[in-house]
């Protein structure tokens, strides 16, 4: 009796956790679907052949409310992430989108960052993300992050390495209000900052927040860190403590296990929760993944309402469905 | 967390008992009022949460109706009932059969093969024998089969009663006594078609009890008791708790639902303590 078993399940089970019962028949199947929607439990997966035979995942309880986990700030449709160009004067061994010197630009172009945004503001979206590559190559980078600034909340990161003659000249056009920067340094001594980015990066990189936040800008500072030794992160902390950086802006972040990293966190779209990413190539899940074919959502980028809808309407299915929740990537 | 909050004890008889009484902790201690702050003990079964109370170990128990029954009998009334959920009221003993059985009513149950739950599990083994006497059927008319295994938990699990509606199910007991909660979680009639019917229902008794101590002062438990009182369904946060503990509203004590339950311990010379 497929209701006993259920109910003999569920006496094991703490709210959230999951569970197995085998079904006979479509008859038994149905029957514990209806006892789960009429018990406040949850049918997960579904693993029949051709004669109904075969095994549920169930779980005890409802879904949480996505909403009370991750927030209103990291609900799905609440960042939008656009990649602006993807060439970058670095070319770190753990980039998450396989970004350098030699790698085409592929950029998304003034116009069509400003109609995007224009559109996500106007979807609900609260906050943009402008990255690469490495944005203030680009010789209209004040313009693009003034055209969103003037609509959300923007944070564009940046290696913080070209803030001079013309890229300098685009940092002070961009207005403090509505803006952050976020700034990559991975230590708070150059060795294993410059062993993943390049000999001389981490005095640069520390020169260029010590000049952006003399220029007024609000600063984060984003660490990309594999394995940190006892006492690196708290010197790191303390490091960031001495420059000024308010400890909510100081982020640490695993290596991801894309682009050219060789070994890091393996992310699939239904581990993560999605933040919306544009590039020149499409719309993608999260922007660690910006470069997997996994995580494309689309190659259509305008208008962006589709994507924006398809992904909120896929991840309230893979939340409902999951076995586990998804977990949130700090990109920032 | 204030530095002497009451500790309320509980019998762990499914792994869900760990975040019921973490989220009920959690709403006691954002309380506005320190004297409502709580901490809680789970215990392994009723006995030894009934003893810790008279011990002192805790400030309350939540206590199964047969463990506010032994607790009143172990103090010689020396306790005060606090509250209970609105779903403890009106409690009733479910006898079912197999559809097309043909049974209706307590007297079908003459000489019939009764499946009873564990022995300390008061709706499904005590109260029916209870009500069953009083409406002519004595435990000597039928043949009663018994499934101790939820001893201790005094049909908390309800593992008990699935074995006995499984051994309606199965042909080897004609009647099975369940609790109504068992039989609502069940489904009832809306996913039992030609499955199970109800034979007889008993009257309406009382389940569990908050239960303390009368040394216990008032301005100890006051707060408290408002407090629970206060939760509110339409709260979210509120009304997860209140969901997996299976009520809509704390409510305060109704004695008298206790009554056929003292009756039927004496009557069928339940042992006070264990």
């Amino acid at each position: 009796m497929v209701i006993i078993d259920l109910m003999r399940l569920m006496g094991t089970l703490a709210d959230g956790a999951t569970g197995e019962i085998t079904v006979a028949s479509a008859a038994e199947q149905e029957l514990a679907e209806k006892w789960c929607a009429r018990s406040g439990n949850t049918v997960l997966t579904v693993d029949v052949d051709g004669s109904g035979a075969g095994t549920l995942t169930v779980r005890r309880g409802r879904p949480p409310d996505p909403l009370a986990v991750l927030g209103v700030d990291r609900m799905p449709g609440a960042r939008l992430w656009m990649y602006t160009n993807f060439h970058c004067n670095l070319a770190c061994d753990y980039c998450c989108v396989a970004s350098s010197p030699q790698t085409p630009r592929r950029e998304l172009g003034a116009d069509r960052i400003a109609r995007l945004a224009r559109e996500a503001a106007d979807w609900g979206v609260h906050e943009v993300f402008l990255t690469g590559g490495e944005p203030f190559l680009l010789p209209d980078i004040g313009a693009i992050v003034r055209s969103c600034a003037a609509l959300l909340p923007t944070t564009v990161l940046t290696n913080a390495m070209v803030f001079r003659g013309r890229g300098l000249r685009e940092l002070e056009s961009i207005p403090r209000d509505n803006v952050a920067l976020q700034i990559s340094l991975d230590s708070a001594t150059p060795h294993l900052h410059d062993a993943h980015r390049g000999q001389g990066s981490w005095t640069k990189a520390v020169a260029g927040i010590r000049l952006a936040l003399g220029l007024g800008f609000r600063v984060r500072v984003a660490a990309t860190v594999d394995a940190p030794a006892p006492g690196q992160l708290s010197a790191f902390h303390d490091f960031l403590d001495d420059l000024g950086i308010a400890r909510d802006d100081q982020v640490v972040r695993p290596i991801a296990h894309e682009g050219v990293a060789e070994a890091g966190v393996v992310l699939t779209r239904a581990s993560l929760v999605p933040e919306i990413t544009v590039t020149a190539d499409g719309v993608y899940w999260h922007p660690v993944a910006a470069t997997d074919e996994d995580a494309l959502v689309t190659r259509r980028i305008e208008p962006l309402t589709p994507a924006l809808d398809e992904i909120s309407r896929a991840f309230a299915d893979q939340w409902a469905r999951a076995t586990s929740a998804a977990q949130l990537f700090p990109c920032a | 967390m204030m530095s002497d909050p009451l500790i309320v004890g509980a019998v762990a008889y499914t792994p869900n008992v760990v975040p019921i009484w973490e989220g009920i902790r959690a709403y006691f201690n954002e309380s506005d009022d320190p004297g409502a702050a709580m901490d809680f003990v789970l215990y392994s079964n009723y006995g030894r949460l009934v003893t810790s109370l008279i011990g002192g170990h805790i400030d309350i128990a939540w206590n199964t109706n047969l463990a506010y029954v032994r607790t009143v009998m172990q103090t010689n009334g020396h306790c005060i009932a606090l509250a209970q959920r609105d779903t403890d009221v009106g409690f009733t003993t479910v006898f079912v059969a197999r559809s097309g059985s043909g049974l209706t009513g307590p007297g079908a149950i003459a000489g019939k093969r009764l499946a009873l739950g564990s022995a300390d599990s008061a709706h499904a083994a005590i109260l029916p024998l209870y009500y069953l006497a009083r409406a002519g059927v004595p435990e000597s008319d039928m043949q009663v089969i018994r499934f101790d295994t939820d001893i201790g938990k005094h049909g908390d699990t309800g593992r008990s009663e699935l074995d006995a509606v499984e051994a309606v199910l199965a042909g080897e007991a004609d009647v099975a006594a369940i609790g109504s909660s068992t039989w609502d979680a069940m489904g009832r009639e809306e996913l039992m078609p030609g499955t199970l019917d109800v034979v007889w229902r008993t009257d309406g008794y009382c389940h569990c009890m908050f239960t303390a101590l009368d040394t216990l002062p008032g301005e100890r438990y006051t707060p408290w008791v408002d407090k629970l009182l206060a939760m509110d369904w339409d709260n979210h946060e509120h009304r997860k708790i209140l969901e997996l503990e299976g009520l809509r509203h704390w409510v305060s004590p109704h004695l008298d639902g206790y009554k056929p339950l003292f009756a039927a311990v004496e009557e069928q010379g339940i042992d006070p303590r264990w």
